[in-house]
């Protein structure tokens, strides 16, 4: 399975490559997060209970930077375990572009999920996806004080191009994940990097 | 025709416990002490084993024991075989790797076993096994079969280098080639035949229970073959020796091929009963039965076909690769070669056939025989490039089908196969007249007029049935001979048992046997009994499938009901005290013809058992077995229409009418018959539009692995059908039947999709034939 993303980030390009280093944010953002340790400066270990269709299961992940290039951006990878539901592995290469006062963070993950997660689950993957994802821009915007909707336009869309090999297609769908929701200039580094995180220990 | 005899449309017998709920299936035994089997199976495609920790699992509530494949090895139960040698074209037999029935080293596909756990309830079961903690390091993994033949494609087995099991061929390929060479017009296709899961009703289930007292061992089991299971477990796995081994398959609730097979859940039920010295029973849940049960199909064809200036046929070429899955299933060898390529000059003359096979190991669920097993993938290759011909040659599909139908018989074709009788024109007017095929130009105008794209598809099929002349099979490499017993016990009242080694999974051999007994001596069908499915009552057997159980099990039966006639005639003309020649037996009645002495057919029974007055030297008693080996394969043949009408918006197919006309040969109940076209129908539309089975390319996980991603056809995905029958008798068999439990999944494929490639103008398109790629196809014509 194949995800392409593209989020414009209303601040620099230093405050969002800072932001994606602070687990303490991330954790309370990340939907089902129990725990986000950070065990060394490449290496991030997490505890994620999620539930996909009819799989609800606690994922054990283990989550590994490499390739760093500060600001411009690092390949992250990363496997989740979740027991009997199975599991889910992949990486993405994200990349940090200036625009202006902008960032535009653009990510290719590539991952795969295994055993009831991919036997019951694999349909619900991407829509999953985008419910879990806006419901981190929210808990991203509550943490800085912001309401859901107070701005709109600041992230204009995101792209969510999914292989679904289960039926050889491709679908193309336009997400317009987390229109509105903001709380400020670092949040957004915070809800790319969660949304990185979800796709490669959870969902795909 | 007698009220119940042949050609009657008597009411099934067992539908009266199969539709009130009291049938008997597996799962429904229950023995004392009884104690519940929950698999650890790999969650990986292509893994080794690192370590297995069962300690959690071994403390938990009702657990019994933990038994692994190390164990298993030990105990010396053997791995699971394809019975059936094929040797590729270099004279190399095939190259098949070690199938252990718990993996204790690598794992070769999600779903595989790899532990059991044997607890006091089904859910202590499976929550013991999901505490098992098995660690694997990860090997890369190939799904498709074409990619597993690369150069650098992760490989399966050492036995099997570069994943090839065999490369085999059937025909003159030089003959072909200079054909198609010289020919006026040559058509190719690429032609994929999707992958099935075969989704019977019951899921699969075994009770094995062994008894310390007489070493002995039963298992009751979803089987097709009782007999078979309890060969080859005894003979190949070592299980229990086979004189100490019952196998008994009770009600089987469908199977489709899939049931022939002897899994490992069986085996380790029985090793594990003996082992933990409880009854063990395990029950697939949905789940398992689509990881686990044998998928079918698979195939990718390169073929070609060649016409001469006056459109007739002068070569076929096909190149086929056939995916394996991960193991070789018990007959899997046989699918893509002697059950397909045999049956590719279909229903026409073609001078020069050449097929090359290459099968191929992947990190899939293992593929085996599924209704049809070969015949379908055959057809679906020879009506879509015939159909495809006739769209390039520009004439009448009907008429370039016509102009090279096989005419006389026996015919031989270029690739085994002899066909016996048939009569292909027939079926083909038959099909026609009902669809008003003439009348289609009109009503594709009027669909055009909505907006919408009609379409209509034939497919002329041919099928080899009645499984088989055992010493022509021997020839090929079958493990088995493929003839069948009968039994025939008239009891001292008159009724009467009969013992067969076949066995029903819902084609009704309950009903249609015991009519062939009130042909041959009135009694009524409720006076029949059909006893099957268990190996200590009945003679040794070969079991249902190819739909075999007509042509072959009942041609047993004759042979048996022979016997008993014959007896039965010399009783009574000693107690008539008239010429056996002159006795005639009906309507429950043992007569002397042309008189009016006569005596019941219970009288001469009973005096067969009392004995008190039998001719001189005959022995008491009236009950005769036999042994019937066919002579030749039956050739079912028919034609199929299928008239689709295609919204262009969203590339949703209706059919409009389905059309069968089938040649089964002599028909014993027409209802049962038809039903069974039914089924195959469904089935067979199911592939077309509906079912397919889909694995990630790189990670070998299967995508479609409940029904929420797997579609089977419903009801309104079906129109009603227009099923008749057309009759050439066949030569082979006593009773002139062919057979038919497959016919409609063979035939229907083919129709359907060249019916949607005639509304929307395409050539080009795969089954399954969703809305999706139906628009696709569509925008991309």
């Amino acid at each position: 399975m194949d995800m392409t993303g593209e989020y414009r980030i209303p601040a620099r390009r230093e405050d969002v490559w800072e932001a994606m280093n602070d687990p303490e944010v991330l954790k309370k953002s990340i939907p089902g997060c129990q725990s986000l340790e950070k065990v060394s400066d490449t290496e991030m270990t997490a505890k994620v209970v999620s539930k996909i269709g009819p799989v609800k299961a606690t994922f054990n992940g283990h989550v590994t930077l490499s390739d760093i290039d500060p600001p411009k951006g690092y390949h992250i990878s990363g496997e989740g375990k979740g027991g009997v539901a199975g599991f889910a592995k992949g990486g993405a290469d994200v990349h940090l572009a200036e625009d202006g006062a902008e960032t535009v963070l653009t990510y290719e993950a590539k991952a795969q999920v295994g055993g009831k997660l991919a036997q019951l689950g694999s349909r619900m993957i991407d829509s999953t996806a985008k419910k879990m994802a806006d419901e981190f821009f929210a808990n991203i915007s509550e943490h800085f004080g912001g309401t859901p909707g107070e701005e709109e336009g600041v992230l204009e869309h995101a792209v969510h191009e999914m292989e679904d090999v289960a039926r050889d297609a491709e679908e193309k769908l336009e997400v317009a994940a987390g229109r509105g929701y903001l709380g400020g200039p670092i949040a957004w580094g915070f809800a790319a990097l969660g949304v990185l995180i979800l796709v490669i220990l959870i969902l795909s | 025709m007698g009220v119940e005899g042949i050609g009657a449309r008597v009411l099934r017998k067992e539908d009266k416990r199969f539709i009130t709920g009291r049938g008997r299936y597996t799962d429904d035994m229950t023995v004392p002490g009884m104690c519940h089997a929950a698999f650890v199976r790999s969650p990986h495609a292509h893994a080794k084993i690192t370590s297995i920790d069962a300690s959690v699992a071994e403390g938990m509530p009702g657990v019994i024991g933990f038994l692994n494949g190390q164990q298993l090895q030990g105990d010396g139960i053997g791995n699971l075989i394809c019975g059936w040698m094929i040797h590729s074209k270099d004279g190399s037999p095939m190259n098949m790797g070690a199938w252990p029935a718990l993996a204790s080293e690598t794992v070769r596909y999600v779903g595989q076993a790899i532990a059991v756990v044997v607890a006091e309830t089904r859910a202590q079961a499976r929550d013991a096994a999901d505490a098992i903690v098995v660690e694997f390091e990860e090997l890369d993994a190939v799904a498709d079969a074409v990619s597993a033949l690369k150069d650098g494609a992760p490989q399966l087995h050492p036995e099997a280098p570069g994943n090839l099991i065999y490369d085999w061929e059937i025909g003159d390929s030089s003959a072909v080639d200079a054909a198609i060479a010289s020919a006026a017009h040559v058509t190719k296709m690429e032609i994929v035949n999707n992958r099935l899961v075969p989704n019977a009703m019951e899921p699969r289930a075994a009770l094995g229970v062994y008894d310390p007292a007489d070493e002995h061992y039963t298992v009751w089991t979803t089987s097709q073959n009782p007999h078979v299971a309890r060969l080859v477990m005894s003979a190949f796995y070592n299980v229990a020796p086979e004189h100490k081994l019952r196998v008994i398959a009770p009600d089987v609730g469908g199977g489709f091929g899939s049931k022939i097979y002897i899994y490992p859940e069986e085996i380790v039920c029985l090793w594990a009963s003996k082992r933990t010295g409880v009854p063990v029973k395990w029950v697939a849940d949905r789940t398992e039965a689509f990881l686990t049960d044998a998928h079918g199909r698979d195939h990718v064809s390169h073929v070609e076909m060649a016409f001469d200036a006056d459109n007739r046929m002068t070569a076929l070429k096909v190149d086929t690769v056939a995916n394996f899955g991960a193991y070789m299933s018990l007959f899997s060898s046989s699918v893509p070669t002697y059950l397909y390529a045999t049956l590719l000059s279909g229903q026409y003359v073609i001078p020069a056939i050449h097929c090359n096979v290459k099968a191929v190991y992947t990190n899939t669920t293992p593929v085996d025989a599924y209704r049809g097993a070969g015949r379908p993938e055959a057809t679906y290759v020879l009506e879509r490039i015939v159909e495809t011909a006739a769209r390039e040659l520009g004439v009448s599909p009907a008429e370039l089908r016509r102009k090279n139908f096989i005419r006389e018989f026996p015919y031989q074709t270029p690739v085994i196969m002899a066909y016996d009788a048939g009569d292909y024109e027939v079926s083909l007017e038959a099909a026609m007249a009902a669809a008003d095929w003439n009348g289609f130009a009109d009503r594709r105008a009027e669909a055009e007029s909505r907006g919408k794209k009609r379409g209509i598809g034939m497919s002329c099929y041919i099928e080899a049935c009645g499984i088989a002349p055992s010493q022509a099979v021997g020839s090929l490499g079958a493990g088995v001979g493929l003839w069948e017993s009968a039994e025939v016990r008239v009891n001292p009242v008159g009724t009467v048992e009969i013992l067969t080694g076949s066995h029903s999974h819902g084609q009704g051999h309950e009903t249609t046997f015991a009519q062939l007994v009130n042909e041959r001596f009135g009694l009524p069908v409720d006076n029949v009994q059909i006893v099957h499915g268990d190996t200590d009552k009945v003679q040794f057997g070969m079991g249902t499938y190819g739909s075999r159980s007509g042509a072959v099990g009942m041609s047993a039966i004759v042979k048996a009901l022979d016997k008993v006639e014959s007896k039965a005639k010399k009783i009574a003309a000693h107690l008539l005290e008239a010429s056996e020649g002159d006795i005639v037996i009906e309507n429950g009645e043992v007569k002397v013809a042309g008189t009016d002495r006569k005596l019941g057919w219970h009288e001469v029974c009973l005096a067969a058992y009392t004995a008190h007055n039998l001719p001189d030297g005959m022995e008491p008693g009236l009950k005769e077995g036999a042994f019937y080996d066919p002579t030749n394969f039956t050739f079912p043949a028919g034609c199929y229409i299928c008239e689709v009408e295609v919204d262009p918006d969203t590339g949703k197919t209706q059919i409009i009418q389905f059309v069968a006309a089938d040649d089964f040969g002599k028909i014993i109940n027409p209802m049962i018959v038809e039903g069974q076209v039914h089924g195959g129908l469904a089935q067979g539309i199911g592939q077309a539009m509906l079912e397919g089975c889909s694995y990630d390319k790189e990670s070998g996980q299967l995508m479609t692995a409940s029904y929420m991603d797997y579609t089977m056809p419903r009801a309104d995905d079906m129109p009603s059908f227009n099923v008749s029958t057309t009759e050439t008798i066949c030569p082979g068999n006593p009773l002139g039947m062919k057979g038919c439990g497959e016919a409609g999944a063979i035939g229907s494929p083919p129709a359907v999709i060249n019916a949607i490639t005639d509304a929307i103008g395409t050539n080009d398109l795969n089954m399954p034939a969703t809305p999706e790629k139906v628009w696709r196809a569509i925008h991309a014509a």
